[in-house]
């Protein structure tokens, strides 16, 4: 299996995948607990905008450029900040503030390309392409990644703890204010570093999927954590292989990879009876 | 004996605001040690928040709270966790006793954290999930994690909301355990006024204000409860008191 992997761009779009596959795992896990995947959605959408913002202000012409990367991680950044200031601040539910954050951002990003005569299509933006990374890329992948598992390790009880109950977490001298606003930050970088690889359209499928068929199959925490981190890793192998043996794209098959992942791993946790729903019942409230 | 005569808490007026909303307007009380004190009133009344404004969770406008306790432990009010979440009780324990991850490992934290679910009645729950888990387990839990840090002083809020009559009377067990047995001082917050009068020795009723404060039998009283909850149908009738207020007090 391993000769498909044999030219270059093969060759760093498969570390690409190992690195960051795992790390989407492991983010996808604390994201999908605290409720946020559609945050990582709406925040990889609103890119478009950074796309448009980017050539318009004449900051990056290249979609695959590294100018238009910096472009794409400060404008996810802001996206995010925004959108969590707005949780903060306002009464309206998350699911409210996403779905404007995210349309407006989408619209605005249409109209400025719109305006943008003799630009390129959005193809390479909406699907991503990572088969076009350099070298620099892989090394700039593995560097977020580092940075990445550093922040989830150190801050893995203080995440944990606020999804348990925020007050408790208050109780133990957690800065919830300053941790939200750095989860989203660590979730726009992610976001930002990887657009250009894996697509606006995909990304946040692969940060979420992982997490989800772990989910279906886990019995503890650290189960899903390492499941999922798993299930990034072997969806993203997979997909590279199957991309590059079927002639397929490779971002959808990347997907596919995991959702297929997702599937086995419901069919399993129905065979052993886990990841079902499970609201209590008043038969279950009456045990004690 | 000396050490049960000491204050473990005192409050003196107290007020707390939401913004313009003054949910707490001059409260005072005091908490020996060894005490196990029940806070009672309408929805809306303040009991929730006086116990965040204990221990820090919303900012108080003045007043002073003394704690003379060295650890306070607090229950929130919870029923159930999100399915989504398959955190395990050990996992959960573990965010108290491990320094840096989320797994107790096979030493002493586990030790702990079994010891400490044993205490109270539930060391058959620490391989289980939190979202598998009963509300009255899940309470059982909440109270293993208040108690891990060995506090002097705990804080129950509304512990009992959701379980029925046979899970009310295993937790009620599990609460004259924690104030006999443990000498744990507790302030609890509960709308059960038969359990109220059988577990406490100081009732304090608040409804913004302390509308009373005193010894069961002084506190729930028709009079006093009428005044607080205002004049419910079932709670004062013309000739009596019906519903929840404690039996023995209709003799």
């Amino acid at each position: 299996m391993w000769e498909i992997f044999q030219t270059p761009e093969l060759e760093r779009a498969l570390l690409i995948a190992m690195i960051a596959g795992p790390i989407m795992g492991l983010l996808g896990t604390f994201i999908t607990l605290r409720g946020m995947a559609f945050f990582s959605d709406a925040i990889s959408h609103a890119a478009l905008t950074g796309v448009g913002l980017g050539v318009a202000l004449h900051l990056a012409h290249d979609v695959y450029g590294p100018g238009m990367q910096l472009v794409l991680i400060v404008f996810c950044c802001i996206v995010g900040s925004m959108m969590a200031w707005l949780f903060e601040r306002t009464s309206l539910r998350a699911d409210t503030v996403i779905a404007f954050s995210y349309s407006g951002a989408v619209a605005l990003g249409v109209i400025l390309i719109s305006q943008l005569k003799g630009y390129q299509s959005l193809e390479g933006v909406l699907f991503g392409e990572i088969l076009f990374s350099s070298n620099q890329d892989v090394w700039m992948i593995l560097a977020l990644s580092a940075l990445v598992f550093a922040f989830l390790l150190l801050n893995m009880k203080a995440l944990l703890l606020c999804v348990v109950h925020e007050d408790l977490a208050r109780i133990a001298g957690i800065p919830i204010r300053k941790l939200n606003y750095s989860f989203v930050l660590v979730i726009a970088l992610v976001i930002g570093f990887l657009l250009q690889q894996l697509g606006a359209l995909l990304i946040s499928g692969l940060i979420v999927i992982p997490a989800a068929a772990s989910r279906m199959v886990a019995t503890s925490f650290r189960q899903m954590l390492l499941l999922s981190a798993g299930f990034g890793l072997l969806a993203g192998v997979l997909g590279i292989a199957a991309s590059a043996q079927l002639n397929l794209p490779t971002g959808p098959a990347i997907v596919l990879a995991n959702v297929a992942f997702l599937m086995a791993a419901m069919a399993l946790g129905a065979i052993l009876g886990r990841g079902k729903l499970n609201r209590p019942s008043t038969s279950q409230l009456d045990r004690v | 004996m000396e050490a049960h005569s000491k204050s473990c808490l005192s409050v003196e007026h107290l007020n707390v605001s939401y913004g313009q909303n003054h949910v707490l307007e001059d409260i005072s009380f005091q908490i020996e040690r060894g005490q196990f004190v029940c806070v009672i009133g309408p929805n809306g009344g303040g009991k929730s928040t006086l116990l965040k404004a204990l221990v820090g969770l919303l900012p108080i406008r003045s007043g002073i709270i003394r704690k003379e306790a060295e650890k306070i432990g607090y229950v929130p009010q919870q029923l159930r966790i999100d399915a989504a979440v398959p955190l395990r009780v050990d996992e959960f324990l573990s965010l108290k006793l491990s320094k840096r991850t989320v797994w107790l490992g096979p030493g002493q934290t586990r030790t702990a954290a079994e010891k400490k679910l044993e205490e109270i009645g539930a060391a058959h729950l620490i391989g289980r999930q939190l979202s598998e888990l009963s509300g009255g387990e899940f309470q059982r839990v909440l109270i293993a994690y208040a108690l891990l840090d060995n506090p002097d002083l705990l804080l129950l809020d509304e512990p009992m909301t959701g379980l029925d009559v046979r899970g009310g009377m295993s937790f009620d067990g599990l609460l004259h355990h924690l104030n006999d047995h443990l000498g744990m001082t507790v302030l609890m917050v509960s709308h059960d006024l038969h359990l109220v009068d059988h577990v406490s020795d100081q009732v304090l009723c608040i409804n913004r204000t302390v509308h009373c404060h005193g010894s069961p039998d002084q506190v729930l009283q028709p009079g006093n409860l009428a005044k607080a909850y205002g004049h419910l149908p079932g709670l004062v009738s013309g000739d009596g008191i019906e519903a929840f207020i404690p039996i023995a007090k209709l003799k």
